[in-house]
C-alpha cells in the first residue's frame, strides 16, 4: 500500500485520462456528425459510446478508474433526401450519422465538469503534501 | 502530554490523507456506472474506544489485531445514504459534496500542521 496521498494522486490523474478519453470520443462523434457512407445505401458512421469503471491497478494496489468499453450507438440512422449524395440508394435516401450535436456537447460539459474536479483534488492533494513538508521547513 | 497531542495531530494527519485518497477516488469515479461514494470511518470512532491510556489508539479486539496506523488499509465504508443524488446509471457521486468533503479535509489538515509546528516550537523553546 503506497502512501493515501500518492494513492490521491494516482487516482486523480487516472481519473483524468479518462475524461480525456471520453473528450476524445466525443470530438470523433462531433467530427463525424455529417460522415455518410461511401457506397449507395452503405451506413454512415455509428456514433461511439465510452463506458468507465474502477479497477484495481496491480501495480501501485490503487483503485484507479478505467476505460471499460467503447461501444457504438446502435440507435437507428436519420434518413434524408439528397440524391446527388453518393451514398445515396436508389430511391435517394441517404442514412445520415446517429449523432446529435446537442448530446454530444452536453457531454462534453459534463467530462469538463469532472476533468476539473479532478484536477482540483490532485492539486489539493499536492498542497497537502507541500504543507507536511513545510513541517521540517520552519521547526529547525 | 506534549507527546500524546503530537501522536494525535500525526494520526489525523494519517486519517485525513487516507480521507483525500477516498475523494480522490470519488471523483475519479464520478462518471463511472453503478460506482457508490464511500468515505472513511470517522476519525472519533477511531480514538473513542482507544486500547491505551491516551486513549488515542486503536483497540485490538482479538488477538489476530495488530495496533498499527489505524488508516493503513483505508478501511472505507460504503455510505449510500448521504449521497446527494443516484443517478440513472446507479452512480452515487456528487462532485458538490466531494469538493465540500476536499475542502474541509484541507481546512483540517492545515490545521493540524500549525498545531504540531506549535508544539514543535515549544518543544524547541525548552530544549534551549
Amino acid at each position: 500500500m503506497i502512501d493515501p496521498l500518492q494513492a490521491a494522486l494516482t487516482v486523480a490523474g487516472s481519473g483524468l485520462q479518462a475524461q480525456s478519453a471520453r473528450i476524445r470520443i466525443v470530438s470523433e462523434n462531433i467530427a463525424n456528425a455529417q460522415s455518410t457512407g461511401a457506397t449507395p445505401g452503405s451506413d454512415p458512421y455509428m456514433r461511439k459510446t465510452i463506458t468507465f469503471s474502477s479497477e484495481l491497478d496491480k501495480a501501485s494496489g490503487v483503485p484507479v478508474v478505467q476505460v471499460r468499453e467503447i461501444g457504438f450507438d446502435t440507435s437507428a440512422f436519420p434518413v434524408v433526401q439528397d440524391p446527388g449524395n453518393p451514398a445515396a440508394d436508389i430511391n435517394g435516401a441517404v442514412k445520415m450519422p446517429n449523432v446529435n450535436i446537442l448530446t454530444e456537447v452536453a457531454d462534453m460539459r459534463e467530462a469538463n465538469h469532472s476533468y476539473e474536479a479532478d484536477l482540483q483534488v490532485s492539486q489539493q492533494a499536492r498542497q497537502l503534501i507541500s504543507m507536511t513538508i513545510d513541517l521540517l521547513r520552519n521547526s529547525s | 502530554m506534549v507527546d500524546s497531542i503530537l501522536a494525535l495531530a500525526t494520526q489525523h494527519l494519517d486519517w485525513l490523507s487516507s480521507r483525500q485518497a477516498v475523494v480522490a477516488r470519488n471523483v475519479a469515479n464520478a462518471n463511472t456506472p453503478g460506482y457508490v461514494a464511500q468515505d472513511v470511518q470517522p476519525f472519533s470512532a477511531l480514538v473513542a474506544d482507544g486500547g491505551d491510556h491516551t486513549g488515542f489508539s486503536l483497540s485490538t479486539t482479538h488477538p489476530g489485531h495488530i495496533a498499527v496506523d489505524p488508516t493503513a488499509d483505508l478501511n472505507t465504508r460504503s455510505v449510500v445514504g448521504s449521497a446527494w443524488e443516484i443517478t440513472h446509471s446507479g452512480n452515487a457521486v456528487t462532485l458538490e459534496q466531494e469538493m465540500i468533503k476536499a475542502s474541509d479535509i484541507h481546512r483540517s489538515y492545515s490545521l493540524d500542521t500549525a498545531i504540531t509546528r506549535a508544539f514543535h516550537q515549544m518543544l524547541n523553546m525548552a530544549a534551549k
